[in-house]
């Protein structure tokens, strides 16, 4: 009996004890292999026997429900407020530097005009 | 009725903080029963499953849907921080399965009682002393009642190879439980003897 064999029939004796028997009709195991096998067939047994659903307590699952959800506000109010943060400070940087380009351009256009009135006064003749 | 996709409830908990609170109903039993049975007690499952919620609202925005269930990634949230409180707890006693109702027991005798729970505390603790994946797999499949298909979904493996877990696991739990009932027939011979 191969391993991939072995494994494949503790695979559906689980499948059957979790309530889906029609796992094992699909492929047949002699009464060898079930012989060979038993002692793991009664493990999974126990297992599933001792291993029960358990469940938390009502009132945990009620405040723990709570208090997540309080705290997901938060967290979304808190995102939404960096998001609105960083849009104006995106908006005030724009406006900034709209302005510093103009008062530059204001700047560089008084200091060619300079240039200019400078390089006409030494042209000049003189007397 | 129609009950909503998981991606479509992520998606919405990003915008819609009550959207999280649906999410955490439908998981929250699975994810108290994984943490239950990985540490042994109510308390610290109690603890454990809020961190494990705590950490996935602060990553739900980040969060990517790749084609595996949402569970996947709460089990995974879950997993990591049953390994930290097991290192944080390397050092402490191990604490018996508390509260656990042998729903299976159907005799009232005191002393048959007191032997199946015996047995099921001997079992479950040998349980507890495989590694992580190998717990994982059994809560899945005994406790969650899983496919081995859904199994290999949530821990992101083949069905193949679940299988062969499947088959390795009952085989290292079973060498583990003789060993441990031979230990305790050579110290009741020893005893008697004495």
């Amino acid at each position: 009996m191969n391993e991939e064999r072995v494994a494949e029939v503790l695979a559906v004796h689980a499948e059957g004890l979790i309530g889906r028997p029609e796992a094992i009709q699909q492929i047949h195991v002699t009464d060898e292999e079930r012989g060979r096998l038993a002692p793991l067939f009664q493990l999974a047994e126990r297992l599933h026997q001792h291993m029960q659903p358990v469940h938390p307590s009502a009132t945990f699952a009620r405040n723990l429900g709570q208090e997540l959800v309080n705290n997901a506000k938060r967290q979304i109010m808190l995102t939404k407020r960096l998001r609105r943060a960083t849009l104006i400070g995106a908006a005030a940087l724009g406006s900034l530097l709209s302005i510093a380009s103009v008062v530059g351009a204001i700047i560089f256009v008084i200091v060619r005009l300079r240039e200019r009135t400078h390089a006409r006064a030494i042209q000049a003749p003189t007397g | 009725m129609h009950e909503e996709s998981d991606s479509a409830l992520i998606a919405r908990a990003k915008e819609d903080p009550e959207v999280f609170g649906l999410l955490y109903e439908r998981y929250v039993g699975n994810i108290y029963n994984y943490i239950y049975y990985r540490t042994g007690n109510h308390h610290d499952a109690e603890d454990l499953t809020a961190r494990t919620f705590y950490r996935a609202l602060k990553h739900i925005s980040r969060y990517e849907d790749r084609g595996a269930p949402f569970s996947a990634y709460l089990y995974r949230i879950a997993h990591n921080v049953v390994a930290n409180w097991h290192r944080d707890h390397s050092r402490r006693q191990i604490i018996p399965f508390d509260n656990l109702v042998i729903m299976t027991l159907e005799r009232d005798e005191p002393a048959a009682a007191a032997e199946v729970k015996d047995e099921q505390e001997v079992l479950l603790q040998a349980v507890r002393r495989l590694p992580p994946e190998r717990q994982q797999l059994l809560i899945l499949k005994f406790v969650e009642q899983m496919s081995n298909a859904e199994i290999a979904e949530v821990m992101e493996r083949t069905e193949g190879a679940i299988k062969s877990l499947y088959h390795r696991t009952l085989v290292t739990l079973r060498k583990e439980l003789t060993n441990e009932e031979n230990g305790r027939e050579e110290t009741t011979g020893r005893t008697s003897d004495e």
